[in-house]
């Protein structure tokens, strides 16, 4: 039986080859996504040994928990002059001072350099004189930074901004803006910076004033002397000190403790791309499962021969699975390479986009290469099993009958069954969604699964009297008559082809329903909560680095047109056992600019020592005026507040709000991240922009907003997300058109004597042409027709699960949803290009004879 | 509703214009030693409003010589003449469209389009060119042809004989200069296949349609006006008011094949 299964996939490649197309794109995203992971996985290991190499121990702050963000310091400073202590330790060869902290180069053209906020960060640092201590190379012609003017930048920065050794440049630090001479250009590494982040090098005293504390560093470095190993040293220098709140750590746990930080990150991003894979998979499913139940048919009386001269029905349903097996092998082998490629493209583009990955090759890992090999086999099988089934109980007496029986009409009792599947499915996604059983993902996604599948097995009952109303527009025309009486012939087939396509249209609809409420609600809130004229914005969000000098917030504070002004500023701190970013403010000047929905309390009397909570977790947790909750910095340790007000609008700052003086005495960074400004009374917004304007000119990271521009900005950054994951869904898209690419070109096999009919009777090509088009076109508008119904299902579900994070409007946007609708469905007449093409080349007199 | 043959003067030789010619036909399929000659210079006149049935054993050529005929296939050498029209100058485009205006079919089987109704499948080819059919001409027809009751059914849902008697009328409806029927009675009982010839003979002598049917039952032919006998490629023998007899007769003198 082997060989026969063998012979079946050489004979039927053709049919099969878009199948394999299908699963290999899928398999092909997921081993591309394991390969990009792995390669920056590799290339941040790199990054963190080499940066550390020469470090054999770190002195720095203890900290009472470590929060999920890197490159920003999150640990208390500590006196420089511990350096001098650490120094005497015998075995110790030299000490660095580690100093880091925010610096953004400005270009010559007034705007910073590299993207600000939400992109790679953009790092000031100490200059070492200890080579084994110093990461970076200066360039020949370059000098080390010496006094309080100059400054060393890394070489891509200089590339991108057209700076030589000896240019001025200006950088924007918490100490405010002024401008430095280049001293020399650096590299790190063989990279012309560090993955894309921006690097700005002072003398450690000049770093300290700009980037810290004068006096202070957030770490020492320890270069151990020849022959003294790090645990050693480690040993020595903690009992040379033997300080509270002060850690001796060797430089391999900071190796690690980085890499740590950087996996978890990075597998975060991993697991968003690889569901965008399995979603892929999933829409193959319908491919293979529908070519699988056609190739069957066509071949029911092959299939017969081999019952009648003996074959068991096992053996049939073997051959036929078998067949599957092979397909789904060799697909998921190329698309494991093809995902190699993929992950190169990818790397071009981040290359691209001015993020260059220190010397690594990719990194193809065994659990990449098993792992595309398993899913796209298994998926394949699993999807012939149904068709493989049909095969086995195809009867001897077949092989002497008329082959392409007429389709039956799905039965009552079979569809109960199905019923079942997609109420199950309803049921299950109910409780994904709702139901807080910490397996929220894995639910919603079977569950959705179990949606689409039920919908899919239930379509056949609506596929004719849908596809009739779809294809009604088209019954001017002969062509399009006949393309939509096509469509309908076969509803099972049809329905089957379709859900591929309501699959991938289902996630758009539901992905644009759900950013359209997220902004709606935003620009609500922002309407009815913000008083401020103007915002001051970096685009830095709540627990990022960079920010905005405190002493913009005084300069603005001096202008006569205005009357209040507020900064705001970020950190991350552990609340109940919850890590989670808060916000700082002067709260009763923020009285005055947000309307935060104050239920208890009052913002204008919170002292210091008080809190904000939001009505949410003042129930949850049983808070009330008077109560104590206790903070845990990641600096400082954990401080207790009073809960003094009690707000209901979470949007400005979520579930906590703390106390300027709080962010002053506990946060690292004492950047704002947004300064909010309320004018004088009678001064109109177009009188004091001039004079803001003027102050802001000093700080090219900072952008002027009005409310609807603040609005528009904040929808903005949900654009970026939006077109990812619409760029992502786009291959479930893809796979579902080679879906209907497949089952067209099959279908026309199976009518070649039709085909041929209709020309002699005078049908021209270009009208079997239109023919194929509009079959194409009314299975497609079928399938983005489910899509959109689907779509808003889960667009509404997801939403309304999203209410308790202040997600409050459901919105429709009923253009973008019907534009989606209509391009998906008319994206099946790209799909028919080649089907159609191939009937009309179709030889009459071969058609007309066929016996 | 009569339509004489309004292929123009012609040559002017033949005392009626001949619906259609083939002049020295060769149809060489293959290559090199595997090439096979079905038409082997072959000649022969199709005089309007006349019945031609063409008879010959498996492998003589009538096929061929019906597709050929029909420009559904184009010769090797030689030509067809439809009228005055040289189907080998036609493009494809062009030969479509005289397949859809001036010709008509009846196959042996799948002669109709399965997702269609009967009346949509009789007016095919006049909806193909964006035509509406003659209420009146339609309606004489498919009450001639005894389908008026079943057009609105879809083809899986009609006896043997009607869908041949749909094809027919689908032959019929558009006036053709020529039908060709390829064992029109092959699939079916004899009753059936009685009555499908008795509708053919009467198109033929009520509407003078000209017809030209392949066929290998010598009780089918009968009904033909004149039988070519093919063998080999070549027209070996012409019989004029045939009977079923007289054609089994003449098969017998061309021998066993």
């Amino acid at each position: 039986m082997w060989r026969i299964t063998l012979k079946g996939v050489v004979a039927h490649r053709l049919r099969y080859a878009l199948t394999a197309l299908a699963v290999l794109l899928g398999v092909a995203f997921i081993a591309g996504t394991f390969v990009l992971t792995d390669t920056m996985n590799n290339a941040f290991n790199g990054l963190y040994t080499r940066i550390y190499q020469g470090t054999a121990a770190v002195v720095r702050a203890t900290q009472p928990f470590t929060p999920p963000t890197n490159f920003t310091s999150q640990r208390q400073l500590i006196d420089a002059s511990l350096a001098a202590t650490v120094q005497k330790v015998p075995g110790v060869q030299a000490v660095a001072l580690d100093i880091e902290g925010y610096a953004q180069l400005v270009g010559k053209n007034g705007k910073p350099i590299g993207t600000v906020g939400n992109g790679a960060p953009t790092l000031g640092f100490a200059w070492t004189d200890v080579t084994a201590l110093n990461p970076f190379r200066l360039l020949p012609g370059g000098q080390p930074p010496r006094g309080p003017g100059q400054v060393v930048i890394d070489k891509h920065s200089a590339d991108v901004g057209g700076f030589t050794v000896g240019d001025k440049v200006r950088v924007l630090t918490q100490q405010g803006s002024r401008m430095y001479t280049i001293a020399g250009i650096v590299t790190f590494g063989s990279a012309d910076n560090l993955l894309g982040a921006t690097i700005a090098g002072f003398d450690p005293v000049t770093a300290a004033r700009v980037l810290a504390q004068p006096g202070k560093t957030n770490a020492i470095d320890v270069e151990a002397a020849p022959g003294v190993s790090a645990d050693t040293l480690v040993t020595r220098i903690q009992a040379a000190i033997h300080t509270p709140g002060i850690e001796v750590v060797s430089g391999a746990s900071v190796t690690a403790e980085g890499e740590q930080t950087v996996h978890q990150d990075l597998s975060y991003v991993g697991d968003f791309l690889l569901a965008f894979g399995f979603i892929a998979l999933f829409v193959a499913v319908f491919v293979i499962f529908n070519t699988f139940t056609m190739v069957v048919a066509q071949r029911q009386r092959e299939l017969a021969l081999l019952r009648a001269v003996g074959a068991s029905r096992g053996q049939v349903l073997a051959t036929v699975l078998g067949e599957s097996a092979i397909i789904g092998l060799i697909a998921s082998a190329v698309g494991v390479i093809a995902g190699l490629g993929l992950a190169v493209a990818l790397r071009a583009g981040l290359a691209g986009l001015g993020i260059s990955l220190p010397g690594s090759g990719l990194v193809v890992s065994p659990r990449t290469v098993l792992f595309g090999l398993v899913a796209g086999t298994l998926v394949t099988l699993a999807a012939a099993i149904v068709p493989a089934w049909r095969a086995g109980t195809i009867p001897p007496v077949a092989a002497l009958q008329d082959a392409a029986a007429e389709p039956r009409q799905p039965s009552l009792q079979r569809s109960a069954r199905r019923l079942i599947v997609g109420a199950l499915g309803v049921v299950v996604l109910g409780i994904g969604l709702f139901g807080h059983t910490g397996y929220s993902v894995p639910l919603v996604g079977i569950g959705a699964a179990a949606v689409f599948i039920g919908v899919a097995v239930l379509s056949p009952f609506a596929a004719r009297p849908v596809c009739r109303l779809l294809g009604a527009p088209l019954a001017y025309s002969t062509s399009g008559t006949l393309g939509e009486r096509s469509a309908m012939r076969n509803p099972s087939r049809t329905s089957a082809t379709a859900a591929a396509l309501m699959v991938g249209v289902a996630l758009v609809s539901m992905t644009t329903i759900m950013a359209s409420s997220v902004k709606a609600s935003a620009d609500s809130t922002i309407t009815s909560a913000l008083r401020a004229d103007f915002v001051v914005a970096t685009g830095t969000q709540a627990g990022g680095s960079g920010g905005l000098s405190p002493n913009l917030e005084r300069s603005l504070a001096a202008l006569p047109q205005v009357s209040t002004v507020a900064g705001i500023r970020s950190g991350v701190v552990k609340v109940s056992g919850k890590v989670t970013p808060v916000v700082a403010t002067d709260p009763a000047k923020a009285a005055q600019l947000v309307d935060m929905g104050v239920t208890q309390g009052d913002l204008a009397t919170m002292t210091p020592a008080g809190i904000g909570v939001s009505t949410q977790v003042a129930s949850s947790q049983h808070l009330h005026l008077g109560s104590t909750v206790a903070v845990t910095y990641p600096t400082t340790g954990t401080k207790d507040y009073t809960v003094q007000v009690i707000y209901s609008v979470r949007d400005v700052a979520g579930d906590y709000l703390l106390p300027l003086a709080a962010a002053q005495a506990n946060f690292p960074s004492s950047l704002d991240i947004a300064i909010m400004v309320k004018l004088a009374p009678g001064v109109t917004a177009n009188a004091a922009r001039p004079a803001i304007n003027r102050v802001l000119a000093a700080y090219p990271n900072a952008t002027l907003q009005d409310q609807d521009q603040y609005k528009a900005s904040q929808t903005q950054q949900y654009n970026t997300l939006l077109n990812l994951m619409y760029a992502l869904l786009a291959l479930a898209v893809l796979i579902a058109l080679i879906g209907i690419a497949n089952t067209l070109a099959l279908s026309i096999y199976e009518r070649t004597r039709e085909l041929g009919l209709l020309r002699a009777v005078g049908a021209t090509r270009g009208q079997l042409r239109s023919m194929v088009r509009a079959e194409a076109l009314v299975i497609s508008a079928f399938g983005a027709l489910e899509g959109l119904v689907l779509g808003a299902f889960f667009g509404w579900a997801v939403v309304d699960s999203m209410r308790s994070t202040g997600v409050t409007q459901l919105a429709f946007p009923v253009p973008q949803l019907l534009i989606v609708a209509v391009i998906a469905a008319l994206a099946g007449l790209l799909a028919a290009i080649a089907p159609s093409r191939r009937a009309a080349k179709l030889n009459i007199l071969q058609a007309v004879t066929t016996e | 509703m009569q339509r004489t043959v309004t292929s123009g003067p012609a040559t002017g030789t033949a005392e009626i214009a001949p619906a259609a010619r083939i002049i020295d036909g060769v149809k060489i399929y293959g290559t090199g030693a595997a090439a096979v000659r079905a038409l082997d210079v072959i000649s022969a006149d199709f005089t309007a409003s006349r019945f031609t049935a063409i008879m010959g054993p498996s492998g003589s050529g009538k096929s061929t010589l019906l597709h050929c005929l029909a420009g559904l296939d184009r010769l090797t050498s030689g030509e067809v003449l439809l009228g005055d029209v040289r189907l080998g100058d036609l493009s494809d485009k062009a030969m479509t469209l005289l397949r859809r205006d001036r010709i008509g079919f009846v196959f042996q089987a799948f002669n109709l389009v399965p997702t269609l109704t009967a009346r949509e499948n009789v007016v095919l080819p006049l909806t193909l060119g964006g035509k509406h059919p003659e209420a009146a001409w339609l309606a004489e027809l498919v009450r001639t042809l005894g389908i008026d009751d079943r057009l609105e059914h879809r083809p899986a849902e009609l006896s043997g004989g009607q869908q041949q008697r749909v094809a027919t009328a689908r032959a019929l409806v558009t006036h053709p200069d020529l039908i060709f029927a390829d064992e029109p009675t092959g699939n079916l009982d004899s009753r059936s296949a009685t009555e499908l010839l008795t509708q053919i003979r009467r198109a033929v002598d009520e509407y003078h349609q000209t017809v030209v049917m392949v066929t290998h039952d010598p009780r089918a032919a009968a009904y033909a006006d004149r039988v070519l006998f093919l063998a080999d490629g070549r027209v070996v023998r012409e019989l004029l008011a045939p009977t079923a007899d007289r054609v089994l007769d003449a098969i017998r003198e061309l021998g066993p094949e």
